[in-house]
């Protein structure tokens, strides 16, 4: 093989591995679950969710606040300063597009990713 | 030598080819832009694709704000806060939307022979439904509200508004939600807009055609976490949901919620809820309020009288689908 060969076939193995290491990465992250934390519309926390991810966190808002507890995947709420306790009430959400919503707190709490059975969005 | 370098070369260029392939795949799907707010006594959430999302972005945001202004009835400055406060004493001038959406209120009102009520205030108000405090009223409190449900007391003229009876209160928080997507489409229409989801209080807009073709909706369980099912909905849609799991209280066992029948004036309690899939908005908001007063049979028949689907959750969690919906619905738990 003269040089050129040598240098061209080094670039296709580094171009290889790149596409694969590009390919592998973004099926991870799309994969990947997060729940994401607003307060007064604004982002405040984004958590890595995975079977593992065990948090107690409390969130606050202009308005009042929540404590919101993720254990084995899935998340809730436990504790909110409101008065009708909707969203502690409301449970366990664990899928992708679901989310808690605290009104009179304006706090939400969603799960986004992208997965096969992933839902655009919930009518209630 | 040369029959080689003729080989690596062509694999070289093929391995080109596919990483400019690759990128574009991935880079295909730009991050949405997206909003969450507060307004109409609810959480808005608004996710917009394509070019120009950002200024759309804020026009929609700007519609939802204007319509609020107008309907709130809890402010003061509001269109139908100075119409209820003037109740039975004088016409009140307002703003052309306020006319709009009154009509339209009217209009289902008409349609739906009473089972959607704009007037339905003062039953919310005597439930406690208006001011959280809860309770049972009594059978002369409830004859007395009765009679201030009466719509055709909704007398419009030009761009002015009056209440005949002093005590009657508009609450249009059953229809403007979805009149309030429909004028959000009107605004996507006009610029261009590509793709877009926008939940008012679980009032969705689903604007264009997502990249699996078909949008997932899931609809709530009224009974327990989660959802009981998904809907697969193709193109351009609004859907509504009427249940008795938003606002409730329950007393000896039994469960008394905020859509209360203005036929008897107490809790409708005929199903758990449902959901209304149409092609207008404010159709979709208002039919699921007055479907949920008249129950799974007369919402079934008048199915085809609307244009509209619709998907009932009965007393015993059964799900019926109207028959253009039926291959859409796909149950909780046979995903697996």
């Amino acid at each position: 093989m003269k040089k050129g060969d040598k240098l061209l076939a080094l670039i296709l193995v580094v171009v290889f591995i790149f596409a694969i290491g590009q390919y592998t990465f973004i099926n991870i992250s799309k994969t990947k679950r997060a729940i994401i934390i607003r307060s007064d519309g604004e982002i405040v926390q984004q958590i890595p969710l995975n079977e593992t991810t065990e948090i107690i966190t409390t969130i606050k808002s202009k308005e009042g606040a929540v404590t919101v507890q993720i254990k084995n995947g899935k998340v809730h709420i436990i504790e909110s300063t409101c008065h009708d306790k909707l969203c502690v009430k409301q449970g366990w959400i664990s899928r992708t597009g679901e989310s808690i919503v605290c009104l009179p707190n304006r706090i939400s709490i969603s799960i986004v990713g992208e997965e096969k059975n992933e839902i655009d969005s919930i009518t209630h | 030598m040369n029959k080689k370098r003729n080989i690596v070369t062509v694999l070289g260029w093929i391995f080109v080819v596919c990483i400019i392939i690759f990128s574009f795949i991935n880079k295909a799907e730009k991050p949405p832009a997206t909003a969450e707010l507060y307004t109409m006594n609810t959480i808005v959430n608004i996710k917009i694709y394509g070019n120009n999302k950002e200024i759309i972005l804020k026009e929609l945001i700007k519609k939802i704000e204007e319509i609020n202004s107008y309907i709130d009835s809890f402010s003061p400055s509001s269109d139908i806060y100075k119409i209820n406060e003037n109740a039975g004493i004088k016409t009140v001038a307002v703003h052309p939307e306020t006319i709009a959406i009154i009509e339209k209120a009217l209009e289902l009102a008409h349609n739906t022979n009473g089972a959607f009520n704009p007037l339905i205030t003062p039953l919310s108000q005597i439930w406690g439904f208006r001011d959280k405090n809860y309770r049972i009223p009594s059978e002369k409190e409830i004859e007395d509200a009765l009679n201030l449900t009466d719509y055709n007391d909704i007398i419009i003229n030009k761009d002015t508004v009056f209440l005949k009876k002093e005590g009657e209160a508009l609450d249009l928080g059953g229809i403007a939600k979805g009149y309030t997507l429909d004028c959000l489409k009107e605004i996507l229409d006009k610029m261009n807009g590509e793709r877009a989801l926008i939940n008012i209080g679980g009032n969705i807009l689903l604007y264009g055609t997502p990249p699996d073709k078909q949008w997932k909706i899931g609809i709530k369980n009224p009974r327990e976490d989660g959802i009981i099912g998904a809907l697969n909905i193709e193109g351009t849609k609004f859907i509504s949901t009427s249940g008795d799991y938003e606002r409730f209280f329950i007393k000896d066992n039994k469960r008394y919620c905020h859509l209360i029948s203005p036929f008897n004036g107490y809790p409708a309690d005929k199903i758990f809820s449902v959901t209304v899939v149409s092609d207008k908005g404010y159709y979709g908001d208002a039919l699921s309020t007055a479907f949920f007063i008249t129950g799974k049979n007369d919402a079934l028949q008048d199915v085809k009288k609307f244009e509209v689907d619709i998907i009932v959750i009965d007393k015993d969690l059964n799900v019926f689908c109207s028959e253009e919906l039926k291959d859409s619905f796909i149950p909780e738990n046979e995903k697996g």
